[in-house]
């Protein structure tokens, strides 16, 4: 166990991200906060990827730097695309809050169920 | 365990704490500062893991946008008040994250150590190729730029397609139709 600690601690911060980012969707009642969820979820599976294209020592994939190993340049890419990708989903995402706010006047899950049950 | 890892684990720690701290805050700008941290932490956390590019992207991006979002967004709302600093534990997400958690514990085992170099990724040949290749076909020296901006164009291509809609989508969604 200890062993593990040791070699795969990225991993085990990949899922503790995952686990706070998925109690923050599931367990806030408030929605600014399930969007901070989910963006944390979202970052533990870019360490996931990052993690995989590291290796013990390597240099960026900036070429003719240094002798190498270089770092796998792949991984980095799909995460800079999904960086982006994951701002834009954050930005709808937080359109659609204010409007809620508009239509409600409140971002409590269980408040806005309540009114909606209502009328 | 080398100084390298300590520092790495040290910062992922540090960011570990700002998460659940974002989480759990009830004030929402409080929560909305504590993610700021989680970003700036797990940048820095790029730069340790070699990905300078992934680390720029994420402190401006992650760090900066995002969090100017965040803020607009509760200006033009509200942040749930009261005396209480933290917000009530829901047990039965806690369930269901102990689940989750569980079955992702179990797979961790079976990874490949953190920076070993006969890892899957870092034997690869698509690796290999990128890095042998990339200066002599596409003339960049970055080999995240010549993978971004040529082997894998099309990829950045559908990334520009999803900002605009988008853009489109929060402006059609605020009713800000003048600008459509």
């Amino acid at each position: 166990m200890i062993d593990l600690l040791v070699t795969h601690y990225n991993y085990l911060a990949v899922v503790v991200l995952v686990g706070i980012g998925l109690y923050g969707i599931t367990g806030s009642p408030n929605l600014v906060k399930k969007i901070i969820g989910l963006n944390v979820f979202q970052v533990g599976i870019f360490l996931f990827f990052v993690t995989s294209g590291y290796v013990e020592g390597a240099a960026p994939p900036l070429l003719g730097r240094s002798p190498g190993p270089y770092a796998s340049p792949l991984p980095h890419v799909l995460i800079l695309t999904a960086i982006v990708v994951g701002v834009s989903l954050t930005a709808v995402a937080l359109a659609l809050v204010v409007r809620i706010y508009e239509a409600y006047g409140t971002l409590d899950e269980d408040a806005i169920e309540e009114v909606r049950t209502r009328d | 365990m080398t100084s390298d890892t300590l520092v790495l684990a040290a910062v992922l720690t540090f960011s570990a704490l700002s998460a659940a701290a974002a989480i759990l805050l009830r004030d929402v700008l409080n929560a909305i500062v504590a993610f700021a941290a989680f970003s700036f932490g797990i940048a820095a956390a790029w730069v340790l893991l070699a990905a300078p590019d992934v680390a720029l992207t994420e402190a401006a991006v992650g760090a900066g946008i995002t969090t100017v979002f965040f803020l607009v967004t509760i200006a033009k709302t509200v942040r749930p008040g009261g005396d209480r600093l933290s917000e009530r534990i829901e047990w039965r997400s806690v369930a269901v994250v102990a689940i989750l958690v569980g079955l992702l514990l179990t797979t961790v085992g079976s990874l490949p150590a953190v920076g070993a170099a006969d890892a899957p990724v870092a034997t690869s040949p698509v690796t290999d190729y990128y890095l042998d290749n990339a200066y002599s076909e596409t003339g960049v020296k970055n080999a995240v730029t010549a993978v971004l901006a040529a082997y894998r164009g099309f990829d950045t291509f559908g990334e520009a397609t999803v900002v605009i809609a988008a853009g489109v989508a929060v402006l059609l969604v605020l009713r800000q139709e003048a600008y459509v």
